[in-house]
Parts: C-alpha cells; sequence; structure tokens
C-alpha cells in the first residue's frame, strides 16, 4: 500500500499483523489496536524496534496482532516481563497491555512496584469490568451490584479498585483515562504517553460487548476532562477521587525521573578482573 | 527401601578418627561465642591466615535465630590438601562462651580425642560437652582480653588456634590488618596483643592439635559457593538477574551486583520471585543471557513461570540454594529436597535442564556450564546448589578456565516468512531479538504451531512436545553430566553436597583396599541413561546417598534408571550434612 | 476545523484520500472479524465495501495528476467527530449482523461524508478548493443513493437476529 510518498512513511495498517483477531465483533479492543497503531504511527518507530507484551485476558491476546516483537505471558506478570525487556534493552519501546483482572487483581502488586520503579514503559490497561475470558466473572473495577455473574449472583458489594489513583500514589509519571470508543483522541493519549518518559499508564474504558451490554451506554457517558493535566500529584489524587469515573485525557503528567539502572562508566571489564578479590 | 545405617560396626576398616597426631593432615577447629564475641570474624581470620602460609580449608558457620548477638560457631576444617566435607570429628573447640552452645554439639561432635579450651571466666560447659569425652582445658579469655587496651577475647581465641594447630604468627598478624585496617592502628595494635596472649596461652596449657606443614605452591583463591556461583555466571555471559532476596542465595545477588554493573549489566531488586523469574524472561526475550538466585519457597513461586520459559523457549538460570524444607522449613541449614520439584515441579510435560554442582568449586563451573546450556538449548537451567555450598567459604586451587559461554543461535537475518519455532534437526530454532528488522514474532505460553501462532492442534502439540523435549535429550553434555572416578564392584551413587563426604570416605575405604567406584551426578535432567549404563557395567552393589527425608534420588533413580539388583540407601534429611565417617559406615557394611 | 477555511486543493485531496483509505481499511478489518466468527454473508459485503472504497481512493488519486499529496499523520486531521467521518462505527458490529445492519452502517458513514465535505464547502476561502468540496458532496451523495438502494433489498431483520443458542465458550 502506498501513500504516495517518496519515503514512504509507516501507516497505521504497517503496525497491524497479518493475524486476524479473535475478538467478538463490537469488542472496544478493536478500537484500543487501532489507537495504538495510529499512535506508532504517529512516532513513526520502526516495528521491529517496538515490542508489546502482554499477561492473559482478552486484551492480553493483542500482541499477537501488532506487527512488533511481542510476547504473551502469563496471568499477571506483565509488567514484570516488561520491565525485564526494558531494563536489558532501554532502546525498545516496551509497550505493557493488560486486562483490568491481569492487571489489577493477580498483577496488583507489580502494578504497584512498576509505577514505584517508573520504569519507561507505556502500561495500556483495556478495562471492560469483567473477567471475559473466562465467561464473565467480576474484577476488581467492577461495580459493587453488578450481578451477572454465577460467582457473585447478587454482586460483589466490594468497593472497585481504583487504579488511576494507586498508580499516581505508587509514583507513576503519567496517568490518563481513554475511551476506546474516541480511537483517534486515545491514539492521542497513547502517544504522549509513550513519549512521556517513566511509567504512563493510560487505562482504556474498552466495552465487553459479550459480557457487559450495558457498557454500550458508556459513549454517552465519557467526556474530555474540562481541566489541563496536572503536574501536582495531590491535585491530581484529589481530581481523580471526585471524578464521575468517565472522565478521559491526561490526569497528571509528573517530571520524575525514569528508572536508569546502575550502568557502568566506559567500558565492560574483562571477567577476568573479577577473580582478585578471591586470589589469595 | 532400606533403611538408612545408623551404628558404626566395630571392624578392620580404618576409621577417619584414628591418626597420627603428629602428622595431621585435616584439623578440624570451632571458636564459638554469642553476643557480639565475634567468633564468626575469628574464623574467617583463621582461614585467611592458614590459606595464606599455604593450606586448604573449609569454613562453615552454625548461628542462633538472632539476627546480632545470637550465639554463633565458626568451624574450620584446614588440611595440606584440598578438603570438601565438614571434618568427623572437632578437634578444637575454643568457647568464648556457652551461651546456647549445646546448639551446636551436633554439628561439631565432640569426642574422647578432641579438645575443649573453656573461657575460665564464663559459665560451666554444657553437659553435652562434658559427657562428650573430651578434653577441657580453661584459659582466662576475657581477663586477657581485658588487660589489653581494646583487646578483646575473640582475637585471644584466634591466637590459642593459631597456636595449637601451628599456623605461623605473622600469618594471622597480616590478616589482622587487612581485616581491621578500617578500624584504626588501635584497633590492630590492641588485635595483634591479643593474639600473642592467646598464643602464649595456648602453650601454657597444652592445646596442641598441629597440622603438618603445608606444602601447597598452587595458585589458589578463597572463595564462597554463592560467589562462585556468580563468578560463573557473569563468565558465563549472563548480564542481567533481576532477584528477590531470600536465605540462603542472597549472597549470590550481593556480589553479582556491582559486578555485574562492572561487566555491563545490571541487577533489578524484583518485588516478589514471580516478578523475578518474569523480568529475566523478558530480558532474555531481549537477548541478554539472565539469570535469578533463589531458595525453595522461592523456587515454588517461580514454577508457573518456568513453563512460561519452557513453552517459548526463552533461556533462563534459576539457582537454588536449596535449603530444609518443606515450607519455611530451615532457611539457614542444608538440605538436598528441593530435587523432586526442580525435575518435576512444573505443570504438563516441560522438559528442562537441572543441573547440581558437587562442591564449592565446582559452583564455578557448573552455573557455567548450566549458562551455556540453556543458551544452546534455549531452555530453561537449574542449577541445584545448598545452603552448605552456598555459604561455605573454601579455599581452593584456582579453577581451570573453560570455554563454556554463552552461543545463543541467534537469528540476525530473518528471510519472508521467518518461523521463530520451526522444525529443525537439533530442535533448536533460531531466534530473532527485538530489533531485527522482519523477524517480529510474539512469544507465547499458548501451544503454538512453528510460526508462534496459538494452535490447538495436535500435530502441533506433538511436534512442539518432541521438539521442545529432542533438543534436551538430543544436546551432547559430554562427559560432565557425572563425575565418575575409580573402579569396583560397589559404587556409590550421590549428587550435590553429598559428594564431598562421599569422596572422602571412598579415598579411606580405597586406602585399605576396598574397590568403590564414585558416580556423582552433575546433570540431573535431562537423564543420562546410556551412560550411567556404562558407569554401572560390573558393578553389583550401589550405595546411594542423599540427604532427604523421602528419599527423593533414590526414587529419581529407580523411576529413571536402571540400578544393580543390590542397592543400599543412605537417606537422612538437614539440618546436619554427611560425615565422611556416615558414609564408610555404611561402605564397610558392604564388604 | 478552524483550518477549513486554509483549506487548499491539494490538501483537500489529501484528505479525500484520507478518508476513503482508511474507510476501506475499516471495512477489511470488519470482513476479517466477519470471516473469522464465520459470517461469510458479511465477511463478503464488507469486503465489497471495502472494494469499493478502495476504488473511490483510486480515482481521488488519479485526479492529482502525478503530484504527491502531503502526508498528513492520522492524528494532524482534527476530524469533527472521533475519527475520519466515512468510517463506520466499528463498536457495533455483532458476529450475527446481517446485510441490512452493515449497509445502515455504511449509509451513515456516507451520509457523514456528505456533511463533511458540506461544511467544507461553506468554509474553504479558496475558490478551487470550494469547487472540489462541491464536487465531493456530489459524489458522496450518489455513494448516499446506491447504499440506500442496496439496503432496499435487506428490510430489517426480525427479532431474534441475534440469538445464539450456544453459551459463551472460555479460551484460556
Amino acid at each position: 500500500m502506498d501513500t504516495s510518498l517518496a519515503t514512504e512513511p509507516l501507516t497505521p495498517r504497517d503496525y497491524k499483523s497479518d493475524i486476524k483477531p479473535v475478538w467478538c465483533p463490537g469488542c472496544g479492543d478493536f478500537s484500543v489496536l487501532g489507537s495504538i497503531t495510529t499512535a506508532l504511527a504517529e512516532l513513526q518507530l520502526a516495528p521491529e524496534n517496538v515490542a508489546v507484551v502482554s499477561g492473559i485476558g482478552c486484551s492480553s491476546r493483542i500482541p499477537a496482532y501488532a506487527n512488533c516483537y511481542g510476547f504473551h505471558g502469563v496471568h499477571g506478570r506483565s509488567l514484570a516481563l516488561g520491565t525485564g525487556l526494558k531494563v536489558a534493552r532501554p532502546e525498545l519501546t516496551v509497550l505493557v497491555a493488560s486486562g483490568d483482572g491481569d492487571g489489577f487483581s493477580i498483577g496488583g502488586n507489580h502494578f504497584l512496584h512498576a509505577c514505584r520503579r517508573n520504569i519507561d514503559v507505556t502500561y495500556i490497561v483495556m478495562d471492560n469490568r469483567v473477567y471475559g475470558m473466562t465467561k464473565g466473572q467480576p474484577s476488581p473495577t467492577t461495580e459493587p451490584d453488578w450481578a451477572d455473574s454465577a460467582l457473585a449472583p447478587s454482586g460483589t458489594g466490594l468497593r472497585p479498585f481504583h487504579p488511576l489513583v494507586i498508580a499516581l500514589a505508587s509514583g507513576a509519571n503519567f496517568v490518563a483515562r481513554a475511551f476506546s470508543g474516541d480511537i483517534l483522541g486515545t491514539a492521542e493519549l497513547i502517544t504522549e504517553a509513550i513519549r512521556h518518559e517513566g511509567f504512563s499508564f493510560v487505562e482504556i474504558l474498552s466495552p465487553c460487548v459479550t459480557f457487559r451490554p450495558d457498557e454500550r451506554e458508556w459513549r454517552n457517558m465519557v467526556h474530555t476532562a474540562s481541566v489541563e493535566p496536572t503536574d501536582d500529584p495531590s491535585r491530581a489524587a484529589r481530581r481523580i477521587m471526585t471524578d464521575d469515573g468517565f472522565n478521559t485525557g491526561i490526569l497528571y503528567r509528573g517530571d520524575r525521573q525514569a528508572y536508569t539502572p546502575l550502568t557502568a562508566d566506559g567500558t565492560p571489564a574483562d571477567p577476568a578482573v573479577f577473580e582478585q578479590e578471591f586470589e589469595l | 527401601m532400606p533403611k538408612s545405617k545408623q551404628a558404626a560396626k566395630p571392624g578392620k576398616a580404618p576409621s577417619a578418627e584414628t591418626r597420627d597426631r603428629s602428622a595431621a593432615t585435616t584439623v578440624a577447629v570451632a571458636i564459638n561465642g554469642s553476643g557480639g564475641a565475634g567468633a564468626i570474624t575469628a574464623g574467617g581470620m583463621l582461614l585467611k591466615a592458614a590459606a595464606r602460609a599455604g593450606y586448604y580449608g573449609l569454613f562453615t558457620r552454625a548461628v542462633g535465630p538472632q539476627i546480632r548477638g545470637g550465639e554463633a560457631a565458626a568451624i574450620l576444617r584446614l588440611a595440606t590438601t584440598p578438603v570438601e566435607t565438614a571434618a568427623n570429628r572437632c578437634d578444637l573447640q575454643i568457647a568464648i562462651d556457652w551461651m546456647n552452645a549445646d546448639r551446636f554439639a551436633g554439628e561439631l561432635n565432640l569426642g574422647p580425642d578432641s579438645l575443649v579450651v573453656a573461657n575460665a571466666d564464663a559459665e560451666d560447659a554444657p553437659e553435652v560437652i562434658t559427657k562428650s569425652g573430651a578434653r577441657i582445658v580453661s584459659v582466662p579469655l576475657t581477663k586477657l582480653a581485658k588487660s589489653i587496651k581494646g583487646g578483646r577475647p575473640n582475637m585471644v581465641a584466634l591466637g590459642i588456634a593459631a597456636a595449637a594447630i601451628g599456623i605461623p604468627q605473622d600469618a594471622v598478624e597480616k590478616e589482622i590488618v587487612d581485616t581491621l585496617a578500617s578500624k584504626g592502628e588501635a584497633a590492630i595494635a590492641a588485635s595483634t596483643q591479643a593474639l600473642a596472649a592467646g598464643m602464649k596461652a595456648a602453650n601454657e596449657v597444652g592445646a596442641s592439635t598441629p597440622l603438618a606443614t603445608a606444602t601447597s605452591d598452587t595458585k589458589r583463591w578463597i572463595i564462597s559457593g554463592n560467589e562462585a556461583a556468580g563468578l560463573g555466571a557473569i563468565r558465563g555471559g549472563v548480564r542481567f538477574v533481576a532477584a528477590y532476596p531470600i536465605t540462603p542465595a542472597t549472597e549470590i545477588l550481593e556480589w553479582m551486583s556491582p559486578a555485574l554493573v562492572k561487566a555491563g549489566g545490571s541487577l533489578v531488586q524484583a518485588e516478589d520471585e514471580l516478578a523475578s523469574i518474569n523480568m529475566i524472561i523478558g530480558a532474555s526475550y531481549g537477548g541478554v543471557p539472565s539469570l535469578t538466585a533463589t531458595s525453595g519457597p522461592g523456587l515454588a513461586l517461580m514454577i508457573e513461570s518456568l513453563g512460561l520459559a519452557i513453552a517459548s523457549e526463552i533461556p533462563i538460570v534459576i539457582v537454588d540454594v536449596m535449603r530444609g524444607g518443606p515450607s519455611t522449613g530451615i532457611p539457614t541449614k542444608s538440605e538436598q529436597s528441593d530435587l523432586n520439584m526442580a525435575l518435576y515441579g512444573c505443570h504438563g510435560d516441560a522438559p528442562h535442564i537441572v543441573a547440581a554442582p558437587t562442591s564449592v568449586a565446582d559452583c564455578l563451573f557448573t552455573t557455567q556450564w548450566a549458562v551455556h546450556l540453556a543458551e544452546a538449548t534455549q531452555a530453561p537451567a537449574i542449577v541445584l546448589s545448598d545452603q552448605f555450598l552456598g555459604q561455605a567459604k573454601a579455599v581452593i586451587d584456582r579453577p581451570a578456565d573453560i570455554a563454556f559461554i554463552a552461543n545463543r543461535k541467534i537469528e540476525t537475518a530473518p528471510a519472508e516468512g521467518y518461523r521463530r519455532y520451526a522444525i529443525t534437526a537439533d530442535g533448536v530454532s533460531p531466534m530473532t531479538v527485538p530489533g531485527t528488522p522482519g523477524g517480529q514474532y510474539t512469544a507465547d505460553g499458548l501451544e503454538h504451531n512453528p510460526r508462534g501462532t496459538p494452535s490447538t492442534s495436535p500435530t502441533d502439540h506433538m511436534s512442539q512436545l518432541d521438539k521442545r523435549a529432542g533438543k534436551l535429550t538430543g544436546f551432547d553434555y559430554g562427559q560432565h553430566w557425572a563425575d565418575i572416578e575409580g573402579k569396583g564392584e560397589i559404587a556409590v551413587i550421590t549428587w550435590g553436597s553429598s559428594t564431598g563426604p562421599v569422596r572422602e570416605a571412598i579415598e579411606t575405604a580405597r586406602a585399605d583396599g576396598m574397590k568403590v567406584k564414585l558416580i556423582a551426578l552433575r546433570l540431573l535432567a535431562p537423564t543420562q541413561p546410556e551412560q550411567l549404563a556404562k558407569a554401572l557395567k560390573g558393578v553389583d552393589h550401589a550405595l546411594v546417598v542423599e540427604q532427604t527425608h523421602s528419599g527423593q534420588f533414590l526414587r529419581y533413580l529407580r523411576g529413571e534408571y536402571d540400578l544393580p539388583a543390590k542397592v543400599e540407601h543412605l537417606c537422612r534429611p538437614g539440618p546436619l550434612t554427611y560425615r565422611a565417617a556416615e558414609i564408610l559406615t555404611a561402605l564397610n557394611d558392604m564388604r | 476545523m478552524s483550518e477549513a477555511t486554509e483549506i487548499t486543493v491539494v490538501q483537500m485531496l489529501a484528505r479525500a484520500y484520507a478518508i476513503e483509505r482508511e474507510a476501506q481499511s475499516r471495512y477489511a478489518d470488519l470482513a476479517d472479524q466477519m470471516q473469522v466468527h464465520n459470517n461469510t454473508e458479511l465477511a463478503e459485503l464488507f469486503g465489497k465495501l471495502a472494494e469499493i472504497e478502495g476504488k473511490h481512493a483510486a480515482k481521488i488519486k488519479s485526479r492529482t495528476a502525478g503530484a504527491e499529496l502531503p502526508y498528513i499523520s492520522p492524528l494532524a486531521y482534527r476530524w469533527p467527530g472521533a475519527e475520519a467521518p466515512e468510517n463506520v462505527d466499528i463498536s457495533v458490529a455483532h458476529y450475527l449482523m446481517t446485510p441490512h445492519h452493515a449497509l445502515k452502517m455504511a449509509l451513515a458513514g456516507e451520509q457523514r461524508a456528505v456533511e463533511y465535505f458540506q461544511d467544507l464547502t461553506d468554509r474553504a476561502a479558496d475558490p478551487d478548493a470550494r469547487a472540489l468540496a462541491e464536487e465531493f458532496v456530489e459524489e458522496e451523495r450518489e455513494h448516499v443513493e446506491l447504499v440506500k438502494k442496496w439496503l432496499e433489498k435487506y428490510p430489517e431483520p426480525e427479532e431474534g437476529w441475534d440469538e445464539d443458542h450456544d453459551p459463551p465458550v472460555i479460551q484460556e
């Protein structure tokens, strides 16, 4: 496919692999894939220098659908995979993808520490407030009165996890909320997230058409944040804790330095040097 | 399964206890004390001084549960030739005090030939000491120390030990200077004087457990098993470590952290073991040889992700420094009971490499080899070390340089239609690393086709299973899979830290004309049935030695190999490691 | 769209081309989705729609008379809605959807395209650009009629068109 330019810039389609997603038609994740590929095209990153790393769940299927290097890991450990890859290969652009179950339930601990470490990756969570892959159980972000699951027939009664606030409190350097239906708006957020140094967390409300048909209403409930992103964590926290949960945009943009592991100055030492301390 | 041997039988076989005192080639000495007495420091200095004087040695510690101020015993074995195992009996124990010291009785094992130098200024020796039959003399350690400005009883004890054994005073003085350099001239002077006072006191009470003259002129190191493992990893090419601290593996991380940085790599302290193993999988996926170190409880947490590395064919190395299990178990003591988990812990059919060093020095070789094996086969390797090997400091001959280094089959110029998991002759498929144009693929724990796309097809599952198993069974491990020494109709089959005492027992048995073969496995998975069959040719009676309660190693041998008709089993869990004498008794029963 | 007033002929062509290409891509994605979910009829229908959009795109390209269209990154377009006007809403797809649903989506897409170019005719300052916009309005109106006719063949299906007696399947 040509774009009639001599230098042939990469288009979003160039970042899609030839593997056809198995997501249910209507799934918000199709749009998220569109947003991610649009963001990568906006940045004109070479696909081979981008890695998409995920856990388990519908949203975690995404690496295979992108024309980048990918890793579909085990449940809840996508951030650890991504951290190891980024520290070992800092020149790569690493996107970590999860869902609300993978990221906030089993993956909760790694979420805290990835934010704390402020590793320079972009964490995209497709939040559909349900465990879709396993047929519709409540997730940590599910409303307490959602009663359509066999495992919680009268609703969980539990207060939902608040990932944006937790990300903020744990040290994430960039926090944004998005809605999958706003493909280009979300693409812009993801572009900014990738550009921003440190741990960038983008929570994308992405409806599950099969298990949460009620989420079709989200399109009518989301609205762009009416204020500029702040670099004051406490202001951001107050806003996020008092908004209606459908406020989209960059909610916090900090300036903490990204995690940089200790590195040697100059040429790495020859391993022969290490035996000196053991010699008599 | 035959019960393990308990009582020593009378017989003509020489025991390790009888020897000509004037030409002892090995002396076992312990210094114990509590409440910040500094017994461990004194022990470490004695080892170093002895090493400088040309001796070999092995230094382990036994401690109470306190973080500071607890009871501690420095346990040394000094010798004119390399030693790999604890002594059968403690020849000389110098007790700065007796607080909770009966804790160490089993490990020290005093007997009628032992000498105890007690602190005249401390409490009376406990019953277990007085009933041991050892000769007990007293030295006023505390008074002597107090008579010197800044003097400490542990330095007096050091002097007693040095004099009794025959370590030259200047070797110890040099060690004092080196160790206390940062504490200033006054501290050095005080310790030097205390040392001299101790040496004088030893002569006065006739404390004499001399070592024969040192004869070694080879290049030697002092190193612990954990340090050796770290060094082996770096030499093997590891440049990324992610780990969570756990006793008794933490020293590997502490040593590797600055070393990795120097070598151009990095270490990340992870939030838990689940993160550790996934971080190293991520880094290795990125093309960097990676490793983590842990102990039993940590490996248990890593098992699911170990399966991920196996399924996605990502090389990683996990060093498991085994400790007493199950569950939290006995964290500061050694055992060989993680064997089952290392071999069989994964769900599904999940072949991987399991290797185990046989000595402190071998921790270097085996870890370096494991890195090489993992990288060559694109599979995880577990290195089963243990607390005894990991935390013992040994004086060893400088290990030979070995050529094993990470050498992954990397695809640098993938062709159109590149397939990450293509079926190849040796089962290892060239791997692209991120950054290589045209080589993009998604690594997956899901079963997949040669391209890497998830697949549930029977042919894909079978062929990928065959591939992942075949690449390991088809690999040529060379002669390193086991240490096979000697000839005979009797063979002792063992592994890991049990090898040291087995070797020594066999040496003693051979000296008395017994023909015994040693087979110490280094590679536990994949199994080498042909090789073991070859090694067992002509053997009609085997003694299997392991440090577990349930006999994990014997079960493994019986399940995977053919053993001779007559098999004896020496099977005892931790916390105490084997002594050569126990094994010798079992061998003598087989005559 | 504030820059609408300054829009040039070349930029107009670039946008029109992008609209058709995006629509083509969107229909192709939907065709894939339908194929994966064994809705052959819709896979073919969306495939056809993709082909048609491709033809439209080629037609616009041929109007450039060999001149190069400026590259405008997807985020720079500033479409009035969530995305390029002719893109059908991917979130209302359904694996059991019928041609009626698809063509209604397509109709809405074409109508949005009409409105888009209509707005440009109202605001474009450059007379050539305005004229071009008017041409595009006409073309898109034609497309609207074509889709309407096509839609006539497929009345709204009865209730129960989305009924699936099989429960969802766990995959992992």
